[in-house]
C-alpha cells in the first residue's frame, strides 16, 4: 500500500494525526495420523490496521484487501467511525520514546531446517509414542507448525518501528486406556530455538500426561491444602493480573482498586513483567509504539504499579507503562512475559509438608468458570491426592473452587521450578493454604 | 472475486500431482462493530477480511493453504506449492465450471450493512437506559452491536461454482453489579441471520436489558453454591450448551472419523435416555447458526442425531466422510478462509418432551436449578465436560428457593445423556459462538427444561443441606 498517499489524504480530510499498523504472517503446519500426513497447511496473510484522530476522537478501520482504493477507503471509514465516538478522552497517538531496546529475535535456524527433517521428527515422535506404553491405544495427533511475522508501525509524527519474530510448535496427543477407562494426555512445545526439541523427553511427557491419570477417582468433598503445579498456577496468574489493568481499575471492575502499596498476595509472591526477556514473546514496543520495560507489578505481596496505556495514563495524569496492546478494535492493556519469582524449595519439599492434600495438575473451563472481575472460580480439575507428604492416587472429575485474591493471599510457599507456558507466563509450583475441592 | 477461467486454471494447477479433489474458497467480509460503555459510544470499527483458501484432497490426506493475494500469480503460486505435497500424476482436468443456483432461505427486509451507525447506536442506548435505571448497584454496562456481510464463492473440481451471501447481526447486553466488594455479572447476546427487523420487532430490547440487569443484581445477594452430586434441573434455551459441549462435539465427524470420540461406534445404539431426541438443523429460517449451503457447497439440512435415545446420525463433512464411508450431510463449516473446514454444529437442540417445567421443579425434592448457563468445554475423547452456571437456585421440596452463585457442572457426556429423566415442552434456542479446529462460528444451542438425575456440582458453599 502507498503509505504516503494515505497520510496525505488523511491530513487533507481533516484527520489531525494518523497511524498505520501492518502485519504480515507466514505459517506452515502439518499433522500425522496413523503414520500418514493427514493435513498440511501453508499460509501468507496480511492485515492493515489504520487509526486516525478526527475532532479529537479515534476512528479505526482494518482491511486485508489492498488495492488502489485502500487509502481512500481507510480514510472514509476512520472519519465515519470517529464521528460517532462519544468518549470524553482526547484521542492520542504517540510521538516516540527516547530509547528503544531493539533486538532481533528472528531465528533463521527455524527456516533453515528442511521440511523433510521436520517431518522426520514427527514420524520419530509417533513411532516412539507407539512403543512407549501398552496402555497407549491411540495417537490422536502429532503436529508441527511454525509462524513468522513482521510488524510495522508508522505514524504521521514520523514514528516508524519494525519487528520480526518467529516460533515453532510441536504438539502430540495420545489416548490411554485401562479396562473401560479412557484418558487423554498431550504435550505442547513452543519455542524459537530448534535446539529445545528433545524428542525422548517430549514423548515421555506426552505419555505420562495420559497414563498417570488412569485409575483416577473422586476424593471426598472438602477443603484441602493444595499444590498448584506450574501450568495451573500460570492459568490462575493470567486472570489475576487482569486486575492490574488501569482500565479495569478505572472502570471499577478490578480486584486491585485502591490497593496500590497494599497487600494483594502473600509476602512470598513477587510478580514481574519482563517483555525484554529474550524468548519468542519478546516485545520492545507495545501496540501504541511505546518502548516496553521490565518491571515489578507485585513485590513481596504488595501491589507496586497498575499497568497503563496512553489513554488510561492520560486519565490519571500519569505516564504509560508501555502496556497498550490491541484487543480487537481498541488498544487495551496487556502484559508480556509475566512471571512469579521462584523460591528456594523444590516441589517435592512442598509436597512433603502436606499430610492430606490435593496436587492440581490442570484446570479446565477457565473462560466460563472463572470470573476475573469478581475473582470467583469453580473449575474442573485433575490431579492427585497427596498423602503423608507423597503423591498418591490420581483424581479426575473433581472441581476446585475459590477466589483469586484469596488464593494468592493464601500462598504459603513458592517452589524453585519455574516453567514457561504457552501463554508466555512463567511460574513455579505454589503451595496454597487451602481450597474447596468437590468430588464424591 | 475471481472469474471462472482463473478458477479453472488454479484448480488444474492444484490437481497436477494426483489430488482427487480441489477446491477454492473465496471470501470478502465487511464487519461492523459498535460498542457503548456506560451509555457512551466508546468503540466503532469497520473491518474487511479478504482472501482465498485452497484445499487439495488425496484419499485420506488433505493439504490446505490461504492467502490474501487473489491475483492470478498469487493463486497459481499457492496451488502449485500445495500440489508439491503429493507426488502422483494428474487424475483429472477441469474443462467446465457450472454455477449452482442457491435459493436464499433466510430472507430479510434490508441488509444490516445498509443500516446507519446512528440507528444501531439509538437501539443500544435504549438498552443502556433500561439497564442503568434498574439499580444503583449496576456499576458498568456494555452494549454492543456487531454485524457482517460475508460474500463467499466456492469453486471445486466437480466443476461447480457456489455463490452465497451471509448477513448476520448480534447485540450484546452486559451488566456488572457491585456491592461490598462482591461483583456479579449478567449477559445476553441475541443474534440472527437477518436484517434489522430481528432487533426491532423479533426481540424485545428493553425486556432483554431489564433481565440482564435483574440477573446481575439477583446474583449479588446469592450465597455460594453447595457442592457434591445432586439432581440438576437445567433451564431451557442456553441450557442447551450442556448438550452442545458434552454430546454435540462428540458427534462431529472431526472426532468420530478417526475413532477419537466416545460415540465413534455408537450408530444405531442407545446413547441417551429414551426420552431424548436431539437435532442439528442448519436450515431453520433466519436462525443464527443457519446457512443456505455449508462451507464446501453442500445444502444445509436437518440431521436427527439422536432419536428416542438411539444414535441415528453424525455431523459429516466430505473429507471425514471418506474415512467413515459415509456421505456429507451439510455440516462442513469454517470461520473464514483462514481455516480448513470440517464438520461442525449449526443449530443444535434437544427436542421438546411431554412434561411441563413446573412438573419438573415440583417433582424435585432437593437439588439445583441451573436456570441459565455460562460457557463450558469438553474433551471429545473422554466426553468430560465442565460448565459454569450464570443463574442458579436451590430447589427445596419442589419449589425454587434461594439463588446461589459460583456453580459449576462437571461430568461426562455419555453418562449425563443416560441420566436425563425428565424433558419439558418449552424448547427455546439461544445464540453462541462455538470454537473448534475450524475457528469460531455462530451456532445456536437449545433445549426445553430438562432434569438430570445426578450431576457433580462444584461450588464453595459446602455440602447441600
Amino acid at each position: 500500500m502507498n503509505y504516503a498517499k494515505f497520510f496525505e489524504l488523511a491530513k487533507a480530510r481533516g484527520i489531525s494525526a494518523s497511524e498505520l499498523y501492518s502485519s504480515r504472517k507466514y505459517s506452515l503446519s502439518f499433522e500425522l495420523f496413523h503414520s500418514e500426513v493427514s493435513s498440511y497447511t501453508t499460509s501468507e496473510s496480511f492485515a492493515m490496521s489504520a487509526r486516525g484522530i478526527y475532532n479529537d476522537k479515534f476512528g479505526v478501520a482494518i482491511t486485508e484487501k489492498v488495492d488502489k482504493r485502500t487509502p481512500e477507503h481507510l480514510v472514509d471509514e476512520i472519519i465515519a467511525n470517529a464521528k460517532v465516538i462519544e468518549k470524553d478522552d482526547k484521542a492520542l497517538l504517540f510521538k516516540g520514546s527516547e530509547k528503544y531496546h531493539k533486538r532481533n529475535m528472528f531465528n533463521k535456524e527455524i527456516e533453515a531446517i528442511s521440511i523433510e527433517q521436520k517431518m522426520k521428527n514427527l514420524y520419530e515422535i509417533e513411532a516412539k509414542l507407539k512403543k512407549s506404553d501398552p496402555r497407549v491405544v491411540e495417537i490422536e495427533t502429532v503436529q508441527y507448525s511454525e509462524e513468522a511475522s513482521e510488524v510495522n508501525l508508522v505514524n504521521s509524527y514520523g514514528l516508524n518501528l519494525k519487528s520480526r519474530s518467529n516460533y515453532y510448535v510441536y504438539v502430540a496427543s495420545v489416548v490411554a486406556k485401562q479396562g473401560e477407562e479412557v484418558k487423554t494426555g498431550f504435550k505442547i512445545l513452543l519455542s524459537n530455538d530448534p535446539k529445545e526439541l528433545d524428542i525422548d523427553k517430549f514423548v515421555k511427557e506426552t505419555v505420562e500426561d495420559a497414563t498417570r491419570k488412569l485409575g483416577g477417582s473422586q476424593c471426598k468433598s472438602k477443603k484441602y491444602p493444595i499444590i498448584l503445579n506450574q501450568k495451573s498456577a500460570a492459568d490462575f496468574l493470567d486472570p489475576f493480573l487482569e486486575s492490574a489493568s488501569a482500565e479495569e481499575v478505572q472502570k471499577r471492575s478490578s480486584l486491585f482498586i485502591g490497593k496500590l502499596d497494599q497487600p494483594v498476595a502473600s509476602k512470598k509472591i513477587t510478580i514481574s513483567e519482563s517483555p525484554l526477556t529474550k524468548n519468542c514473546f519478546f516485545r520492545y514496543f507495545d501496540d501504541e509504539g511505546v518502548a516496553t520495560s521490565n518491571k515489578k507489578i507485585v513485590e513481596k505481596g504488595l501491589l507496586k504499579t497498575y499497568l497503563y496505556n496512553l489513554e488510561t495514563a492520560q486519565r490519571e495524569g500519569t505516564t504509560t507503562t508501555g502496556n497498550g496492546y490491541k484487543e480487537g478494535s481498541k488498544i487495551g492493556i496487556g502484559f508480556v512475559n509475566a512471571s512469579i519469582k521462584p523460591g528456594r524449595k523444590s516441589e517435592a519439599e512442598l509436597i512433603a509438608k502436606i499430610k492430606e492434600g490435593v496436587y492440581i495438575s490442570s484446570v479446565n473451563g477457565l473462560h466460563a468458570g472463572l470470573n476475573s472481575q469478581s475473582g470467583n472460580f469453580s473449575l474442573q480439575a485433575e490431579g492427585f491426592m497427596i498423602r503423608d507428604g507423597k503423591i498418591a492416587e490420581p483424581l479426575s472429575l473433581i472441581t476446585v473452587a475459590g477466589n483469586l485474591l484469596e488464593l494468592f493471599l493464601d500462598v504459603r510457599e513458592v517452589a524453585n521450578n519455574p516453567e514457561l507456558q504457552l501463554s508466555g507466563i512463567s511460574t513455579p509450583s505454589l503451595l496454597i493454604k487451602r481450597l474447596a475441592i468437590s468430588g464424591k | 472475486m475471481i472469474g471462472k477461467s482463473l478458477a479453472k486454471d488454479v484448480l488444474n494447477a492444484g490437481l497436477a500431482t494426483g489430488a482427487d479433489f480441489a477446491e477454492i474458497y473465496l471470501e470478502q467480509s465487511e464487519v461492523s462493530f459498535l460498542m457503548l460503555e456506560n451509555g457512551k459510544v466508546e468503540s466503532a470499527l469497520s473491518s474487511t477480511s479478504y482472501g482465498a483458501g485452497i484445499r487439495l484432497l488425496n484419499k485420506l490426506q488433505s493439504v490446505y493453504g490461504y492467502t490474501n493475494d487473489l491475483s492470478r500469480k498469487g493463486l497459481i503460486k499457492l496451488a502449485e506449492s500445495l500440489a508439491k505435497s503429493y507426488s502422483g500424476s494428474r487424475l483429472m482436468t477441469i474443462e467446465n465450471i457450472r454455477k449452482v443456483a442457491i435459493k436464499n432461505a433466510h430472507a430479510y427486509e434490508g441488509p444490516l450493512s445498509a443500516v446507519s451507525r446512528e440507528e444501531k447506536i439509538a437501539l443500544l442506548k435504549e438498552a443502556h437506559q433500561v439497564m442503568s435505571a434498574y439499580d444503583k448497584r449496576i456499576v458498568r454496562i456494555q452494549n454492543a452491536f456487531s454485524n457482517y456481510r460475508k460474500n463467499v464463492t466456492i469453486f471445486n473440481s466437480d466443476g461447480k461454482q457456489f455463490d452465497d451471501v451471509k448477513e448476520r447481526g448480534r447485540m450484546v447486553f452486559a451488566a456488572i453489579a457491585s456491592e461490598n466488594g462482591k461483583i456479579e455479572t449478567g449477559f445476553e447476546g441475541p443474534g440472527a441471520t437477518s436484517g434489522m427487523e430481528f432487533f426491532t420487532t423479533k426481540i424485545d430490547v428493553k425486556e432483554t436489558a431489564r433481565k440482564v440487569a435483574e440477573l446481575a443484581i439477583k446474583m449479588l445477594t446469592a450465597s455460594e453454591c453447595p457442592s457434591g452430586k445432586m439432581p440438576v434441573v437445567i433451564g431451557n434455551a442456553f441450557g442447551g450448551v450442556v448438550f452442545h459441549e458434552a454430546c454435540g462435539h462428540s458427534l462431529e465427524a472431526t472426532s468420530v472419523a478417526k475413532k477419537l470420540s466416545v460415540f465413534s461406534e455408537s450408530l444405531g445404539k442407545q446413547i441417551a435416555s429414551p426420552i431424548v431426541t436431539a437435532i442439528d438443523d442448519g436450515t431453520i429460517p433466519n436462525a443464527w447458526g443457519s446457512n443456505n449451503i455449508d462451507d464446501e457447497g453442500n445444502k444445509t439440512q436437518r440431521n436427527v442425531l439422536i432419536k428416542d435415545g438411539i444414535c441415528t446420525s453424525f455431523l459429516i463433512d466430505a473429507f471425514n466422510g471418506r474415512r467413515m464411508g459415509m456421505k456429507a450431510n451439510g455440516a462442513c463449516r469454517r470461520e473464514s478462509y483462514k481455516y480448513e473446514p470440517t464438520s461442525r454444529m449449526s443449530n443444535t437442540f434437544i427436542a421438546s418432551g411431554t412434561s411441563t417445567p413446573e412438573e419438573i421443579i415440583s417433582s424435585t425434592k432437593l437439588g439445583l436449578y441451573a436456570a441459565s448457563m455460562g460457557g463450558g468445554s469438553v474433551n471429545p475423547a473422554t466426553g468430560e465436560f465442565n460448565f459454569a452456571c450464570s443463574e442458579a437456585y436451590i430447589i427445596r421440596d419442589g419449589k425454587i428457593a434461594e439463588p446461589v452463585r459460583g456453580a459449576t457442572l462437571i461430568g461426562s457426556g455419555a453418562d449425563i445423556l443416560m441420566k436425563i429423566d425428565m424433558v419439558a415442552n418449552d424448547l427455546e434456542r439461544a445464540q453462541g459462538m462455538c470454537g473448534s479446529s475450524s475457528g469460531n462460528i455462530p451456532a445456536d444451542v437449545g433445549q426445553p427444561t430438562i432434569r438430570v438425575s445426578e450431576i457433580l456440582v462444584g461450588g464453595r458453599g459446602g455440602a447441600l443441606k
